[in-house]
């Protein structure tokens, strides 16, 4: 199978605060790692490939020193990486973002398998899977929690989630994302790293797509950021219920219901 | 195609019935905005949600009937909602829950429209037509304002159980049936099992409720275990009652236990040590309940009654 | 891509989210039961710490000595025994790749990937004074037979393999390279030590043991050179691991005092709890500097005996008083055996002693600072 995987670098805590000179986001002394979910997608990738062969390929959007996220996945075991990176990119909603991602793997040719994380953690969406999948016009599995292949073409797919448990044979070609369940990530290898320079590490840039311009970066991108805040701190506001008992478990029971905060009965 | 003046719900299934999270919606749409609010509801033949939605007061149901529909994929339903919107024209908004389906169905069907989407949203506004939308981003620390000037529908999904619930007594919703909706099925995916989740192993850490037990509450613990049942709560302790036969380290709540981050935490006898309180400042609700007025416990409390557990469980597990 | 900068980023990137996982969850217990709980040595081994230091021509990593104190520091940070543990297996295996010869080197050097090499000089009668030590090696043929015992090593009974050194002659040190699976090689009992726990200290019995000419380490005679060499290795990695100890210390302060309160405001508004925090920040901070200097001189070929002992011989003083004020501010949890601040304080006494006293580092530095300036 041919595999990519999606991978972002996102700071490696996102307990970040808005510096408030500036209005924006303090990163100082944050420096950067593989998206959590991303290593879940990773290491499925490679399981995938271990049983029935293929090769791996790691694709990122993203500045230049998302090349060290790249190395570090194919210290991990890829076989090849492709960065995408051109000032056109910049400022790209996840639509922009899906589009150049799709382009790249088109341009890659015949690749069964898409694989992403279930979301990022610094812009938590979780749209790049799905966006990915429609432009390629290919069948999705999101939320993947365990991922077994079953023939060359198809695999068998559980997801369990509040509401709903389910299992999935899908075929290829197919984008899975994956949950912090799928996959055992593992420690790069401190040998392994050098010998993952010996891997090819290419560079894409919208010259290298055939893309349209006007669906790059900022201006492809329907969404703007207005404003960015800190949110309200939480204050616990103490709230004396009746000291009658009787009184003060109806006002509570109440105030439950209000709140969403009893179980629906099922 | 021709834009409409409505916004639109996407109604969420769970099974056999419909996720609270769509009431949520309509009420919280039907408060912010004047555009007639649609709710877009895909059944089989003999269901009839549409009786159940209709309580909480939305303009018009569009109800697509269809057997093949009631289960389906994500492909498949992003191509019948992007049918519906060549049948009826694009609207000004498009919301779903964003539960894993809502998070799967929404960018597909985004991607296929070519307009935005924000994720997760807290928070849902209108200046005129335009949606301003609010959602968290690196793990809740950071708050965006978010808007989609120029591109319709703008769609967002809209974190469950953020909104109030409101039915409504007037019964002016229009039923719009739909039987002959074409949309592509995904031949690539079989969905071969799609059954409730089974309960999971009381696990503190995960729990949506707790009921924890302190030294003024060990005696009550029966009263405790039947507010623990009606409410699907799981029971944690304080840790000097780790050393009772009843309990053991795994229900330990605090700094040496466990760290909790329910909706919903009802602490009974406890007073409220630095180290018991380590482990609860994620929980969404917190209610005590203590003899002492000044147990600090209070100070970290949103609801507290001052009296004895016992009273306070009993007449609780009354009225529940 | 400068492809030293990304390797060095990719491996820190590793250990620092190893050390988050799989070392600092295990700090407490692996103080209180004396052991690598958890399976924590086969990760380490399997992630590939071993090789961190031994060059790539053996099939090792090759990293520097800026680089391997840096793993260091993080790691100390999760548990200091385990960062001690790997400090004694990187300076064996850098004495081996100064003063081996080519067959040694092919020999032991790629084992270090697996198997664990410790340095063992100390004996009941010499410490401070290597002079003091019976153990001898005397020539016979083409091999030497090696008798004595050794205590107090660094990962004795876990290291496989051993530097230890002996006198060829009354008034002569040399170090031969012998292995846990030659006749006449033993283990003897293990040390209780106060602090740094988890990593085993012990001794081991040498009854007539036999090795070729090329298990010596340099010539004959070579001893004082090689040991200090060691020591200069092993007190860079030293700064390192109690500037971890130290900022395990801030972080656990730095919580509590902006939580625990005093009539209403987090004690870390009161001035004399500030000045406690500001002074062990200044103390981590130099300490760093300190270590950091003395590797980078360490990597471009200088000198570096005079700093890596003042890395050692103030971080050692700074972490034990910045242990101290941490327990001060932590109030009687400070002193509780459940609180991880009084096995910090111990772990980082350790460092005073082992790898050459206090006492003995300043001499060395003071002489050195003395003589260049005459
Ligand atoms: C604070 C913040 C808030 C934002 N909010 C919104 C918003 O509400 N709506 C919106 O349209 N845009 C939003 N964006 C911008 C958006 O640009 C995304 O960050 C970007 O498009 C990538 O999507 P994502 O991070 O949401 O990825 P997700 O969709 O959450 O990521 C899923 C997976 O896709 C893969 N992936 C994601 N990005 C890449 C990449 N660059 N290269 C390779 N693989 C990748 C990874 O496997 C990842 O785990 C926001 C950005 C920030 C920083
Ligand atoms: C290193 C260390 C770690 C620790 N870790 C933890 C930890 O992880 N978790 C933890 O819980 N503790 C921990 N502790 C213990 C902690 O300090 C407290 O001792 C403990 O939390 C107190 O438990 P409590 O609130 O149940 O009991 P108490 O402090 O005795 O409080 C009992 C409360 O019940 C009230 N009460 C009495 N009768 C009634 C009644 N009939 N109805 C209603 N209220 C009544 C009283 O007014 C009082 O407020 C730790 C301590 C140390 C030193």
């Amino acid at each position: 199978m041919k595999i990519v995987v999606g991978l972002k670098q996102v700071p490696e805590t996102t307990n970040v605060k808005i510096n408030e000179k500036t209005k924006n986001i303090d990163r100082r002394g944050v420096s950067g790692v593989i998206n959590k979910y991303d290593r879940n997608a990773l290491q499925t990738a490679l399981d995938i490939r271990d049983v029935v062969g293929g090769t791996v390929i790691a694709m990122s959007m993203g500045p230049n020193d998302f090349a060290v996220s790249l190395q570090e996945a194919l210290s991990l075991g890829a076989d090849e990486a492709v960065l995408l990176s051109d000032r056109a990119f910049g400022g790209a909603d996840t639509l922009a973002t899906g589009y150049v991602l799709a382009e790249a793997i088109k341009k890659i040719g015949g690749v069964d398998l898409v694989i992403m994380g279930q979301q990022s953690v610094d812009a938590d969406t979780g749209q790049m899977g799905p966006i990915v999948a429609e432009m390629l016009g290919i069948s999705q599995v999101t939320y993947a929690d365990e991922i077994q292949p079953k023939s060359d073409n198809e695999l068998r797919i559980k997801r369990y989630d509040d509401n709903i448990e389910q299992e999935i044979i899908a075929k290829t070609p197919l984008m899975l994302t994956t949950t912090g369940n799928a996959g055992k990530p593992e420690y790069v290898n401190v040998v392994e790293i050098k010998n993952s320079f010996e891997k090819p590490l290419t560079t894409w840039t919208s010259k290298d797509m055939p893309v349209d311009s006007n669906r790059l970066g900022q201006s492809g991108s329907p969404t703007v950021v207005r404003r960015i805040m800190s949110p309200e701190p939480k204050e616990r506001a103490g709230k004396m219920l009746s000291t009658d008992a009787t009184k003060a478990a109806e006002e509570l029971a109440g105030i439950l219901h209000e709140e969403n905060l009893l179980a629906e009965e099922d | 195609m021709t834009d409409i003046r409505e916004n639109w719900i996407f109604a969420e299934k769970s099974i056999n019935k419909i996720n609270s999270a769509t009431f949520q919606l309509i009420t919280k749409m039907k408060s912010i905005s004047e555009i007639p609010v649609t709710v877009v509801l895909l059944e089989s033949q003999a269901d009839s949600f549409e009786n159940e939605i209709k309580q909480y007061g939305p303009d018009k149901i569009l109800t697509v009937k269809d057997d093949e529909l009631d289960k389906a994929d994500d492909v498949s339903v992003a191509s019948a909602l992007s049918g519906l919107i060549d049948k009826f024209g694009t609207p000004i908004s498009f919301i779903f829950a964003a539960t894993t389906f809502g998070r799967s169905v929404a960018p597909r069907l985004q991607a296929k429209l070519l307009t935005g989407l924000t994720a997760d949203c807290l928070d849902l506004s209108f200046e005129d037509d335009l949606l301003v939308q609010t959602k968290p981003s690196y793990g809740d620390n950071i708050m965006c304002e978010i808007v989609i000037p120029d591109f319709k529908p703008q769609m967002a999904t809209v974190r469950p159980n953020i909104f109030k619930a409101e039915k409504v007594f007037d019964d002016t919703t229009k039923i719009v049936e739909i039987n002959d909706l074409n949309w592509d099925k995904d031949a690539n995916i079989q969905i071969t099992t799609h059954v409730l989740p089974a309960k999971t192993d009381e696990n503190l850490a995960t729990a949506d409720r707790i009921v924890a037990l302190g030294r003024g509450g060990k005696q009550d613990l029966n009263n405790a275990n039947e507010l623990a049942n009606k409410i699907n709560a799981t029971v944690g302790v304080t840790r000097p009652l780790t050393d009772m036969d009843e309990f053991d380290q795994s229900q330990q709540i605090g700094q040496s236990g466990e760290t909790v981050a329910p909706d919903l935490l009802i602490n009974l006898g406890v007073s409220g040590s630095v180290q018991f309180t380590a482990g609860i400042e994620n929980a969404n609700t917190i209610v005590s309940v203590n003899t002492d007025k000044h147990a600090p416990i209070f100070k970290q409390s949103d609801y507290c009654f001052n009296g004895s557990s016992e009273d306070f469980l009993k007449a609780l597990n009354k009225v529940l | 891509m400068d492809q030293l900068k990304t390797r060095e980023e990719i491996l820190l990137r590793m250990v620092k989210s190893f050390t988050e996982n799989e070392v600092a969850p295990f700090d407490s217990e692996i103080d209180q039961t004396r052991s690598y709980v958890n399976n924590l040595l086969e990760k380490v081994h399997d992630a590939g710490f071993y090789s961190l230091v031994t060059p790539e021509e053996y099939g090792g990593a090759g990293f520097d000595g800026r680089t391997s104190a840096k793993v260091l520091n993080i790691l100390a940070k999760g548990n200091a025994s385990i960062a001690v543990t790997l400090e004694g297996h990187y300076k064996s295996v850098e004495q081996i790749v100064k003063y081996g010869n080519d067959k040694l080197k092919a020999k032991y050097l790629p084992q270090s990937a697996d198997r664990i090499i410790a340095f063992p000089m100390t004996e009941p009668t010499g410490g401070s004074n290597p002079m003091g030590i019976n153990s001898h090696a005397e020539k016979h043929g083409d091999s030497w037979i090696i008798n004595g015992d050794k205590i107090m090593i660094t990962n004795g009974g876990l290291a496989e393999i051993y530097c230890a050194m002996v006198k060829t002659a009354p008034t002569e040190l040399s170090f031969f390279v012998v292995d846990q699976d030659m006749d006449g090689f033993e283990f003897g009992k293990q040390e209780k030590f106060l602090g740094l726990t988890g990593c085993p200290i012990g001794e081991i019995l040498m009854d007539n043991i036999e090795v070729d000419e090329y298990h010596l380490l340099g010539k004959v005679g070579m001893g004082p050179e090689i040991g200090n060499s060691a020591h200069d290795d092993a007190r860079v990695l030293m700064g390192a691991v109690l500037t971890g100890i130290m900022e395990h210390q801030l972080d656990i302060v730095s919580e509590y005092a902006t939580q625990r309160k005093a009539m209403d405001t987090p004690i870390i508004e009161l001035q004399t709890i500030q000045r406690k925090v500001a002074d062990m920040t200044i103390a981590k901070e130099t300490t760093k500097l300190l270590y950091q200097q003395a590797a980078i001189m360490k990597d471009s070929g200088q000198d570096y005996e005079q700093e890596a002992a003042m890395a050692k011989a103030h971080g050692s003083r700074a972490a034990v008083k910045s242990g101290d004020d941490a327990l001060q501010i932590l109030g009687g949890y400070g002193y509780s055996l459940e609180y991880p601040v009084e096995h910090l304080i111990r772990d980082a006494r350790a460092m005073e002693l082992a790898e050459g006293s206090v006492e003995k580092m300043r001499t060395e530095i003071a002489l050195i600072e003395a003589k260049s300036r005459v």
